[in-house]
Formats: C-alpha cells, structure tokens, sequence
C-alpha cells in the first residue's frame, strides 16, 4: 500500500515541479493522440460512411475488414510496420523508423478500422427511410453524407473517443516503431514501461497516475460533447 | 398538357415483376389517387415516378420539378421546423426563404405547435403533418404521397385527411397519392387508378369508378363483396344494396353476425350465392331464415373475371 502511495506522491511531485521530462512525454503523448485521431477521423469518416450507406460490390468484404481490424494485435501491427519500414523495405526511404512520424502511422493503422467499423456501424443503423426521402427531396450525395454524419454524430463520437483512448494507452507498436527513445517519442504509456523495465517501480506508478488522469480528462469531455450532441436523440416516443 | 405521362411501364424488384405495362397520365392541378390490395405494385409505381427507381422498360415523363413523400416517415434529429427547413434546403431553396415557408407549411398542416418540439417524440400523427408539410413546403410541380395516413388511429387520421386534402391543392401543382381506403380516395381526388397485380384494372373519375367498377376484379376489391349468380352472369352487391325486408323476394339465411358501431354485418347464404347486409341490433340470430331485397349492386356477364 505504501507502494502505491508513493507512487501517487511522485506523480503529484512531478505534476506540480512541471517536470520537463514529463511535460514533454505528455506533451508527445498528446501529439500522438491528436495526429492520429485526426488523421483516422480524415480518412476513416469516408470509408466509414461509404461503408455504412452505398450499396456497392465489395461492401461486405469492407466491413469484415474494419471489423477484423478492431482486433488488430498492436505488437503484431508494431512488428510488420517496423520491417516494412527497415531500410531495404518498401517504406524504408521514408525514413519513418524510430521517429515520431513513424509513431503517427503506426497508431493510425490501429485507430483507422476503430473509426471505419464503429462509423459504419452507427450510419447503418439510421432508418433507411430518411436517406430514401433525402434523395426523393433532391438530395446530393454529399448532403447525403452531412445528414448521416450529423444524425449518427454519437456513434462518430464514440469512434472518436475509442480511438483516442487507443493512441493514450497504445504500448506495443509505439515501442517497436519508435524505439521507445527517451526525450523524442516516448508515450505516457511507454514511458511506464521503461521506468518498470528499469526497477523504477513509484516512477513507473506516478508517470501510469498521470496517465490515467489524462484519459479521464480527455474522455470526460468527449462523454459531455457526446451527451450534450445527443440530448435529442434520447427523445424518442411510440409511434 | 401532362405534368406526368406514365407509358407502358415494366419494373422488376429482384425476381418479380411489380409493374406490367402501366400507363397513365396526371394534368396540373389534378389529384389522381392509386388504389390496390397489398402487393399490386402502388410503392412502386410511386417510387419509379419519384425517380427511386428505374424503369425496366416503359417510360415516366415528367414536366416541372417532383416530391416525394413516402414511407415511412423519417425524420431527422432535430426539431420539426429544421426538419422541414432540411427539405428545402436538399430542394435548393435559398435560405432567407426557408424559415418562413417551413412556418407557412406547418401552419397549413395545423402543425405550427409542433414546429419547436423534438421530431423524434412526435407521436404518430404529428410525425405524418411533419412528414407531409415539408413536402408541400417545396411547391413541387408534381406532388407524389406513399400512403400518408397508413397506419393512423381513426381519429387523426380524420383529422389529417380534413387537412390534407385543400393543403395539397394549394401547394402542388399536381398530386400523385397512394391511399389504402375508397373513403380517404374520394375525400382526396379527382380521380381513382386502381392497380391489381401490377397493372391498371380501373381508372376514371373517383365516384365513377367507386359505384361503377369496370371488372368484378376492381368491383370485389372495392367493397362489392356479395355476389349472385343470375341468369345472364353475377351481381355484386355492397352490404348497402341488401335490405331485410319481409316482403323481399330473396329467400336468405344468416351463417354469420359480425358487430358494428351501428349494429350488425350479416353474412347470408342465398339459393344462387352469398351476400351481407347491415341489419340493426337486436336482429336475426346465426341460422334464422329471412328475407330480404337487393337495391342495388352491379351486374356483370358470365364470361367476366
């Protein structure tokens, strides 16, 4: 128990003494969750949304992969980018091992099929009907897209948080893909591990303490945006 | 000069065949209503004359911009004026415009106190004057409506049929409506379409073809559910055209009583058929012998269908 206390007294020491070295793991760690969510919401939104409303050939197929991609080993993902980013490798003349734009990627490979499959999953869910008379109104396909995306707005909402609680807390592929490297890509998450590996265990405690309390705050305000979006929604009556 | 012109239209859904060579024709300022038993192709029609579907072969030629509404009636998260306000934006209408034709729309609907109000915790029938408010609100030239009062309690459904009707011959230039009762066809138009198994069996002038079906087909869906065989083929009768009479020259004997608000249907086997008639309560039991007399119904030959 001491144990424990020690470690929330570090965490408040490093918190209040603005530490710089754990100013700048948070400050990466947010870098990482903001690229990566931006860059998944980017591209992920469209496929997603194609997903949820065409009707094309290869449709399902789409959707067993995003679904299979949500459950993506993350050392598996972080193993296959680092070969693939090795000097001789299809990705090596981007120079992308060991550096922060290779931690950028990596976690977007994992945060993309989050944004894919739970979008697709929340558009799909909207009554067919409303599209239908959408397009019987004169509808374009992108004012199409605008109403599914503001109609299943809680369901891109949770994507959204799901996908940033995967960039806070993602380890395995941060690691292989950055090499862990102190002062330059090292995550929150990371960085708790290091200071474990390394017998630091109250370090290890204070730096998982701060990390906690940034997904608390971070989800905290993702949750009131969601509710506050969807007070409407939970105005639903009989017919 | 047409604002629609339906010609030999053919749609296949999947496997079947929902529409066989349908042809008809809607001029401006006309309300033409579709009527059918379930599975005759009237969504269909209605959908292919949207543009949500494409002909297989036959053609739909429209003057001037269509809406639609059809089923069921969705509507967006939001209130019901930005509903309605949604529906003229997707029709290209400017915004300056929107509010002020979205209050206008509701108002005709009487549906002004729902315009704040949540869409989705509108109960039934509200949801349906929202529903058919943005569609008047686009003042389409052609107006097509997939059963607007489906699935409605007898109360509002009065209610948004009194409403209705003069609200869509202010606001469309022509109207295209599928409906699923002869009462609610003749309250709303000028002329009945009387689609079975997907192709027309009737059309004409809405009274013309309730009292006088061209086919025992039509006739049969219509209400005329009693029929005789005489000599020179079969007469049809609706429960009206049967009226107990002592002194009738049909000898009838009650097989069945079902309860109505002003009495009773009797179901009555006759020496050449079977009829009904509505007979007050207390009336005949189940298995009395009465007599009876045919005052109207419609006369069809032998070879008739």
């Amino acid at each position: 128990m001491s144990f424990f206390w020690h470690g929330v007294q570090d965490a408040w020491q490093l918190i209040v003494s603005g530490d710089p070295y754990l100013r700048h793991v948070i400050w990466v760690t947010i870098k990482v969750a903001v690229v990566s969510t931006g860059v998944s919401l980017l591209v992920g939104l469209p496929i997603g949304l194609a997903l949820g409303l065409g009707r094309f050939r290869g449709r399902g197929f789409g959707l067993v992969l995003a679904n299979a991609g949500l459950m993506l080993p993350p050392v598996v993902v972080g193993l296959v980018l680092s070969l693939l980013m090795f000097p001789a490798a299809p990705l090596g003349r981007f120079q992308l091992l060991f550096t922060l734009h290779g931690v950028y990627l990596a976690q977007v490979v994992l945060a993309l099929p989050i944004v894919v499959a739970l979008t697709a999953a929340a558009v799909r869910a909207l009554p067919e009907g409303l599209f239908t008379q959408a397009r019987a109104f004169g509808a374009s396909r992108w004012q199409q897209w605008a109403l599914a995306v503001r109609e299943a707005r809680i369901g891109i909402l949770t994507a959204t948080i799901a996908a940033v609680g995967s960039a806070l807390s993602e380890v395995g592929a941060v690691v292989l893909v950055g090499g862990n490297v102190q002062g330059y890509d090292q995550t929150l998450a990371s960085a708790a591990i290091q200071q474990v590996d390394a017998g630091h265990y109250a370090d290890g405690m204070a730096i998982a303490i701060v990390l906690l309390g940034l997904i608390l705050v971070v989800t905290a305000a993702l949750t009131l945006a969601q509710r506050r979006t969807g007070r409407p929604l939970q105005l639903r009556a009989p017919s | 000069m047409s604002t629609l012109a339906v010609t030999d239209l053919v749609v296949r859904r999947g496997t079947s065949t929902a529409l066989r060579g349908v042809s008809m024709a809607v001029a401006a300022g006309e309300v033409v209503a579709i009527l059918g038993p379930n599975g005759a192709g009237k969504s269909t029609l209605i959908e292919t004359i949207a543009g949500i579907h494409s002909p297989t072969a036959g053609s739909v030629s429209r003057t001037g911009r269509i809406a639609a509404a059809l089923q069921p009636a969705d509507l967006a998260a939001r209130t019901s004026r930005a509903n309605v306000e949604l529906a003229l934006t997707w029709w290209g209408t400017a915004r300056r415009e929107r509010r002020q034709r979205a209050e206008r729309a509701l108002a005709e609907m009487n549906a002004s106190h729902l315009a704040n109000r949540p869409a989705l915790a509108l109960s039934g029938g509200e949801r349906r004057r929202v529903h058919l408010a943005r569609a008047i609100a686009v003042r389409p030239d052609l107006l097509v409506l997939d059963e607007p009062f489906d699935g409605l309690d007898p109360l509002s459904r009065a209610a948004l049929l009194d409403d209705t009707g003069s609200a869509l011959r202010r606001n469309a230039g022509a109207v295209v409506v599928v409906v699923h009762d002869r009462a609610e066809a003749l309250a709303l138009a000028d002329r009945i379409v009387v689609l079975i198994d997907g192709r027309v069996a009737a059309s004409g002038p809405s009274r013309e073809v309730l009292e006088r079906p061209p086919s025992p087909a039509v006739a049969r869906f219509l209400g005329f559910t009693g029929e005789m065989r005489v000599a020179s083929g079969i007469v049809l009768t609706r429960p009206t055209h049967v009226v107990v009479d002592p002194a009738g020259e049909i000898d009838a004997t009650v097989t069945r009583l079902i309860p109505t608000e002003d009495g009773a249907r009797a179901e009555l086997d006759v020496r050449d058929g079977r009829i009904a008639a509505l007979v007050p309560l207390p009336g005949p039991a189940v298995g009395d012998r009465i007599r009876v007399r045919v005052t109207g119904g419609i006369r069809f030959p032998a070879t008739g269908g």
